[in-house]
């Protein structure tokens, strides 16, 4: 009884679970240099910024919005922190400077869709040229490179063995974790994905837990420019171009439900991986980039196929 | 059960990847030397696989050719570097994305024990040498020189005066900086030449169009345009064939790849300046090689540019 009650609950993500463990499998089988420590430690490192910009994406999508802006409020945030850090800004401020330019876009962009009442996706496809363009401005086109020994630990830095970066990311996902389930905001984000004029009735102020979540979008944004920077020793204005796309996949593999009101965080986390692992794996089997989008593509196609197959069959 | 179905589904998916990729790269003892691109969608990089592969044929040495889908995703490149220290390779030649951004991922490949070509663009040196990364040697047009025989050019078709625009590359590559430094320098010895207009592309051909078009509006008067690569010229004669101003406007474009060969031939473009991508992607694989040997190489190794012009394009293009 308490499996079966697990499986209902968890089913989803079990599924998405076993299909990133089948994929390890197969590569595994299919060369050597896949299953080592070094290259999952890698593939790790490697999923960290999509993986922590779709946490943000999840909340959005949960309420039943959309955020295209992720990837131009990335550019933004990295050029204005690295400008800071390149004026000798004390390293504390600017990585906050970064983050509140991330949580700045995200705050517009929960303004514009609840005040101005814009639909979120021309909200934040007018966020991303606006955020993109900014950038441009502020650097002139050229990217902002060369950065302290300690800035660059966040990228480079390990802690027994373990990238600085995952470890980051393990604890974004901690956070954002209890935040959707053991919080107001957390509930209230299902609530408004689910029947938003119901969570309204009810006395919820939804103008202010969308916009907070847009602005948490945001400054997620602008931790992964944090880390992508470091990682980089360089802030580009064209950094992070459709990452906002694999944000999306991911968090859609993930089982989070484009429709909103429902989705999780760990199921996010796989499907971040799932991309990560594919990449990895395309790269070390020496396939080409042109058959890695087919196979990129056509997996975001067959895990939602599966998904509508799966609602269907419960009715 | 229809789960069942949907992972049955993605391995195969993923088989028939493998099994329609995978050829004769099964067995691990032999040297790998793999050769990471900025992108595969440029006829110039096309040439330059070209050149590797049949370098690396002569040689009988296995090639591995990556690239990401954008030239400009310096990131993405830095993630394949990282995925073929992963699967140790030999050797690897890289033309980097970024001059600076392409650092971190040669120091990590420094570490482990693989050496680095740099192929096309220039690593930045400083960075590199903070760093403390080390590359096996550059296989490289002189973009500087290139430049100079650009503007050479215009300054003589104009006459010594007129009005030049300029499309520029992406800011921050070491290729666009230097054919533009080079041009530049030399128009700035032609008091009478004015450069009204010099503005960025970002390589692209569409973006030519409609750069170059929105200067022919600010700007009638344009006599000459210098675009630091050809893909950025084809767009911009497409600008000027709407204008109506075909053969009114000297333009020169660089890389020299057949399409533009062909304008020049037809009198639409004016002069292109030719690298030879073949012939670099051929020279880093030959170092490489070398290289793996143990052979000593000549650090920086550069490949002559010429001008290609009506005079000469039918010679020129003997490949």
């Amino acid at each position: 009884m308490k499996i079966r009650e697990l499986l209902l609950l968890y089913g989803r993500q079990f599924g998405t679970l076993s299909g990133l463990i089948a994929l390890c499998i197969v590569l595994w089988i299919l060369t050597p240099h896949f299953m080592t420590v070094s290259n999952l430690l890698n593939v790790a490192q490697q999923t960290t910024l999509v993986a922590i910009i779709a946490v943000g994406m999840t909340f959005v999508i949960i309420t039943g919005g959309i955020d295209l802006s992720v990837g131009s409020a990335l550019a933004f945030s990295g050029v204005a922190m690295a400008t800071l850090l390149q004026k000798g800004v004390p390293l504390g401020i600017a990585l906050l400077a970064g983050l509140g330019a991330g949580l700045l876009c995200g705050l517009i962009n929960g303004l514009l869709i609840t005040i101005g009442r814009l639909p979120p996706f021309i909200a934040t496809l007018g966020m991303m040229s606006v955020a993109r363009g900014a950038a441009l401005v502020f650097t002139g086109g050229r990217p902002v490179s060369g950065f302290s020994d300690t800035f660059r630990q966040i990228a480079v830095g390990e802690i027994f063995h373990i990238p600085a970066p995952v470890i980051i990311m393990l604890a974004v996902y901690l956070i954002a974790h209890f935040v959707l389930t053991k919080t107001k905001l957390g509930r209230y984000t299902y609530a408004i994905g689910g029947n938003e004029e119901a969570t309204i009735l009810s006395g919820v102020n939804v103008r202010l837990y969308k916009t907070m979540v847009y602005g948490l979008c945001g400054m997620l944004s602008g931790l992964a420019a944090i880390i992508l920077t470091a990682r980089l020793n360089s802030a580009q204005p064209i950094a992070g171009m459709m990452y906002e796309l694999d944000a999306i996949a991911a968090t859609v593999i993930g089982g989070t439900s484009l429709t909103g009101g429902e989705g999780t965080i760990f199921g996010t986390l796989i499907g971040a991986l799932i991309i990560g692992v594919l990449r990895n794996g395309l790269n070390l089997l020496d396939i080409s980039s042109f058959v890695q989008q087919i196979v990129i593509g056509a997996v975001i196609i067959v895990a939602v196929l599966f998904d509508m197959v799966l609602k269907a069959n419960k009715r | 059960m229809t789960r069942k179905l949907a992972y049955v589904l993605v391995t195969c998916v993923l088989f028939a990847a493998v099994s329609c990729q995978r050829g004769n790269n099964t067995s691990s003892d032999q040297p790998t030397i793999a050769f990471v691109l900025k992108t595969l969608n440029n006829p110039f990089f096309i040439d330059m696989q070209k050149g590797a592969e049949d370098a690396a044929q002569k040689l009988g040495v296995k090639l591995t050719v990556q690239a990401a889908e954008r030239e400009v995703d310096v990131e993405k490149q830095m993630q394949i570097i990282e995925n073929l220290i992963q699967s140790k390779v030999s050797a690897l030649c890289v033309t980097p994305s970024g001059s600076k951004e392409v650092v971190p991922a040669i120091v990590k490949a420094n570490k482990a024990g693989i050496p680095v070509l740099i192929v096309d663009t220039r690593v930045n040196q400083e960075t590199l040498q903070a760093a403390g990364g080390k590359i096996a040697g550059f296989i490289g047009s002189d973009n500087l020189e290139g430049g100079r025989v650009a503007g050479e050019f215009t300054a003589k078709k104009l006459g010594g005066k007129g009005k030049v625009a300029i499309l520029e590359g992406i800011p921050g590559h070491e290729t666009g900086d230097s054919r533009l430094k080079g041009f530049r320098e030399v128009i700035a010895r032609y008091p009478e030449i004015q450069i009204v207009s010099s503005q960025t592309a970002n390589w692209e051909r569409d973006q030519g169009y409609n750069v170059f078009q929105n200067m022919l509006q600010a700007n009638p008067g344009i006599q000459a345009l210098f675009a630091c690569s050809d893909l950025m010229a084809l767009g911009a004669l497409e600008a000027i064939a709407a204008a109506g101003k075909t053969g009114k406007i000297i333009v020169v474009g660089f890389d020299a790849f057949s399409e533009a060969r062909d304008a020049v031939n037809k009198g639409t473009m004016d002069a292109t300046v030719a690298q030879s991508p073949y012939e670099m992607g051929r020279t880093a694989v030959e170092n490489a090689w070398k290289v793996l040997k143990g052979e000593k190489i000549q650090e920086d190794i550069s490949l002559g540019v010429e001008l290609v012009s009506k005079e000469n394009a039918g010679a020129a293009s003997g490949r």
